[in-house]
C-alpha cells in the first residue's frame, strides 16, 4: 500500500474552491494559519524535504560516506546510463509493473465482484480473509513464501514429488529463470487485497437501479459487468492501476529480504540496486543517483498517467 | 414435460451451477490465503525430524515448546516493546500535526497556500525508501542513530502529507452553516476545531490512525538501516535477524514468524471493519 493513495483527492486544486471574497490576504493576516501548519511543515521540512534536497546533491558527488564530498558534475548519471546493472534493474521493475497491472488488479476486481454482486453467504468472513495478507509485515510474508519455495521440504516441491512430478521440483528462488516470478507471486499474494478493498467500496457505491435497467434489457451477468460495472468504477479502477504501478517501481522489502537481487542479479530492482551501492559498495553518490532516477521515474509516470486520464475524461 | 418447463428447469440448473462456481471460487481463494498460515503453524509445532520426514502433513506430536523456545532465544519481547515505542509516538504526532494543518487548509486563506499544498501533492509520489541514504547521514550527524527517534521522526514526516490531504478533504465537507453559526456566537478558532471539526472528522481520523499504524508497524527499510543495535530493533527487523540466525531450524523459525503475525492478525480480526472501512475511505475520498 502506498502513500500515493490520495493522488486522486489532491487533483482538485486548493485555490479554486473558495471565492476570494476580500481580495488578497496579507502576511499579517496569514499568521494564524501559519501557526496551525507550522508543526507539520517543520517536521516535514527537516525529515523529508531536507533529505530530498540532500539526495539530489549527493547524486552529483563521488562521496563514499567518509571524507569530503567532491562535486563531479553529472558523471554519476552518465555512468548510470551506461551501466548494464541499472538497465537490468529497470527492466525488472518494468516487467514487475506490467505483471502487477494485470494479475493482482484482476484478482482484486474478480473477488470484489464476487463479494458485492453475488448472493454468496458469509461475505464478511471472506472479505476479512482475503484482506488478511495486507496487514502482515513483509518479513512475515517472506518467511512464509521462503518456506513454500524451500527446495527440499517446501510445499510446492513436496506436492510435486507426492504426485510423481519429481522432475519439475527445483529451487524456485535459486534459479534465475524462476526467481523473479516467484517473488512476484509472493508480492501479489499481498497486493491483490488492497485492490479488492478499493473495488468493494467502489462497487457498493453503484446505484442498484442501473443493474435493474440492464436486467430489464435482458443483459446477462457478463454484459452487466461490461456495461454497468466497469464504466461505473472507471475512476477507482484507474486509481488502483496507478497505485499498483507506483508500488511496483518501489518494491524493495521482499526482494531485499528473500533474494537480495540474486541469483546473478536475476531479481535486482532499482531500490535494491540503490541500497547496494550506498550501503554495501560505499558508493553513496552513485546510490543517490539511482535514488533520484527512481524518484523521477515514479514522478513522471504518475504525472503522465494523471494527465492522460483527465484528458480522456474530458472527452 | 412441455418445452417451457424444460427451458425453465435448464435455466434453474444453469443458475445453480453459477451459484456453485461462485461459492467454489470464493472458497478456493480463501484457502489460497489461509493454507500458508495454517502450514506455518503446523510446521512450528513439529520437531525438526518430523519436518524433514513429513513436511506437508499434520503434526503427529505437537511440540508447543517450540514457541517458548523461539520466544526465549528470539528476544521478541524486546522487539515488541520497541515496535510499540515507535508506533505510538508516530501515530500521535501524525494525528495531531495533520489535524492542525488540515484545519488551516480547509478554513483559512493565507499566503503561499497553493504552494504549500502543491508540495504535499508532490511528496505523495516520492517514496520514503529513496530518502534512506541522506536520512542515515543526517541522523548520524544529529546523534540520533540507534534511537527510537531515528524511526519516529522520518516516518511521521513521510506520513504527514498523506494525513493532511486526507483530513483536509473531509474537513472541507463540514457544513459552512455550522461553522458560521459558531463563529457568530464568538467561538474561537481553536474551540471551533476542538468542538466541531474534530468530532465531525472522526471517520477520517480513524482511517488515518489505521494507515499510520500499519505503515509504521510494518516499516522495514528505516529500521534496517537506522538501527543496528539489537536492543533497538523493531519486530519486522528482529524477525529478519532471527530468520538469518535460525534459517536451518525451520520449526523454530516458523514459531518466530507465528509469534510476530498472531497478535497483528488478532487485532485485525477484531477491528477488521475499521481497518477495511478506513482504507476504503482514504482511497475513495
Amino acid at each position: 500500500m502506498t502513500r500515493g493513495l490520495l493522488l486522486n483527492a489532491g487533483g482538485d486544486s486548493v485555490e479554486g474552491e473558495q471565492p476570494r471574497r476580500h481580495g488578497r490576504v496579507s502576511w499579517m493576516q496569514s499568521i494564524p494559519a501559519y501557526l496551525y501548519v507550522a508543526p507539520a511543515y517543520v517536521l516535514f521540512a527537516a525529515f523529508f524535504l531536507r533529505p530530498l534536497v540532500e539526495l539530489c546533491y549527493l547524486s552529483l558527488t563521488n562521496w563514499t560516506g567518509l571524507g569530503p564530498k567532491v562535486l563531479i558534475d553529472l558523471d554519476n548519471y552518465r555512468e548510470l546510463a551506461a551501466d548494464p546493472r541499472f538497465w537490468q534493474s529497470f527492466q525488472h521493475n518494468v516487467i514487475w509493473m506490467l505483471a502487477a497491472v494485470v494479475v493482482p488488479t484482476s484478482i482484486g476486481l474478480f473477488l470484489a465482484v464476487l463479494l458485492v454482486r453475488s448472493s454468496i453467504r458469509g461475505r464478511l468472513i471472506y472479505r476479512t480473509i482475503y484482506f488478511l495478507p495486507q496487514v502482515l509485515s513483509s518479513v512475515v510474508v517472506s518467511v512464509i513464501w521462503r518456506w513454500i519455495y524451500n527446495p527440499t521440504y517446501g510445499a510446492i516441491n513436496s506436492v510435486l514429488r507426492a504426485v510423481g512430478l519429481d522432475s519439475l521440483a527445483k529451487g524456485w528462488l535459486g534459479d534465475s529463470a524462476t526467481a523473479l516470478p516467484a517473488l512476484f507471486i509472493a508480492w501479489s499474494w499481498v497486493h491483490y487485497g488492497f485492490c479488492m478493498v478499493i473495488f468493494v467500496a467502489a462497487l457498493q457505491a453503484i446505484d442498484e437501479t442501473y443493474y435493474d435497467a440492464a436486467k430489464v434489457d435482458g443483459a446477462n451477468s457478463l454484459q452487466q459487468f461490461w456495461h454497468v460495472t466497469l464504466p461505473s468504477i472507471y475512476r477507482p479502477l484507474t486509481t488502483v492501476i496507478l497505485l499498483t504501478v507506483i508500488s511496483a517501481f518501489q518494491v524493495f522489502d521482499l526482494v531485499y529480504i528473500i533474494t537480495k537481487g540474486g541469483p546473478a542479479r536475476a531479481t535486482l530492482v532499482l531500490s535494491v540496486f540503490m541500497y547496494d551501492n550506498a550501503f554495501r559498495y560505499s558508493r553513496v553518490g552513485y546510490g543517490a543517483a539511482v535514488g533520484v532516477a527512481l524518484g523521477i521515474v515514479i514522478f513522471l509516470v504518475s504525472l503522465v498517467y494523471m494527465r492522460v486520464r483527465s484528458r480522456l475524461e474530458a472527452r | 414435460m412441455s418445452r417451457g418447463d424444460k427451458e425453465a428447469s435448464l435455466l434453474r440448473l444453469a443458475r445453480r451451477a453459477g451459484h456453485l462456481s461462485t461459492s467454489l471460487s470464493a472458497l478456493l481463494f480463501s484457502l489460497f490465503v489461509l493454507i500458508p498460515f495454517a502450514w506455518v503453524i503446523f510446521t512450528a509445532v513439529k520437531s525438526r525430524w518430523e519436518v524433514a520426514r513429513n513436511p506437508l502433513g499434520l503434526p503427529a506430536d505437537w511440540q508447543w515448546a517450540n514457541f517458548a523456545e523461539a520466544w526465549r532465544v528470539g528476544h521478541f519481547d524486546r522487539y515488541f516493546l520497541n515496535s510499540i515505542y515507535v508506533v505510538v509516538p508516530t501515530v500521535l504526532i501524525v494525528l495531531v500535526f495533520s489535524t492542525l494543518a488540515a484545519f488551516a487548509f480547509s478554513q483559512f486563506r493565507f499566503k503561499a497556500k497553493g504552494l504549500l499544498f502543491a508540495v504535499l501533492l508532490v511528496a505523495l509520489t516520492v517514496p520514503l525508501d529513496i530518502l534512506i541514504i541522506p536520512l542515515f547521514y543526517d541522523l548520524l550527524g544529529m546523534g540520533l542513530l540507534n534511537t527510537h527517534w531515528a524511526l519516529i521522526l522520518p516516518q511521521a514526516a513521510a506520513t504527514l502529507p498523506f494525513g493532511i490531504l486526507l483530513l483536509r478533504s473531509f474537513m472541507e465537507d463540514v457544513p459552512k452553516e455550522i461553522l458560521d453559526a459558531a463563529r457568530i456566537d464568538g467561538c474561537s478558532n481553536s474551540r471551533l476545531l476542538y468542538h466541531i471539526v474534530i468530532p465531525l472528522s472522526r471517520p477520517a481520523l480513524a482511517s488515518l490512525l489505521v494507515f499510520t499504524f500499519m505503515w509504521t508497524w510494518n516499516q522495514f527499510l528505516l529500521p534496517v538501516v537506522l538501527v543496528q543495535d539489537d536492543l533497538m530493533r523493531t519486530l519486522p527487523v528482529g524477525l529478519n535477524y532471527f530468520q538469518g540466525r535460525y534459517s536451518t531450524d525451520i520449526p523454530l523459525l516458523m514459531a518466530g514468524a507465528a509469534i510476530c503475525f498472531l497478535p497483528i492478525v488478532i487485532v485485525y480480526v477484531i477491528f477488521q471493519r475499521q481497518f477495511i472501512k478506513g482504507i476504503a475511505a482514504g482511497a475513495l475520498k
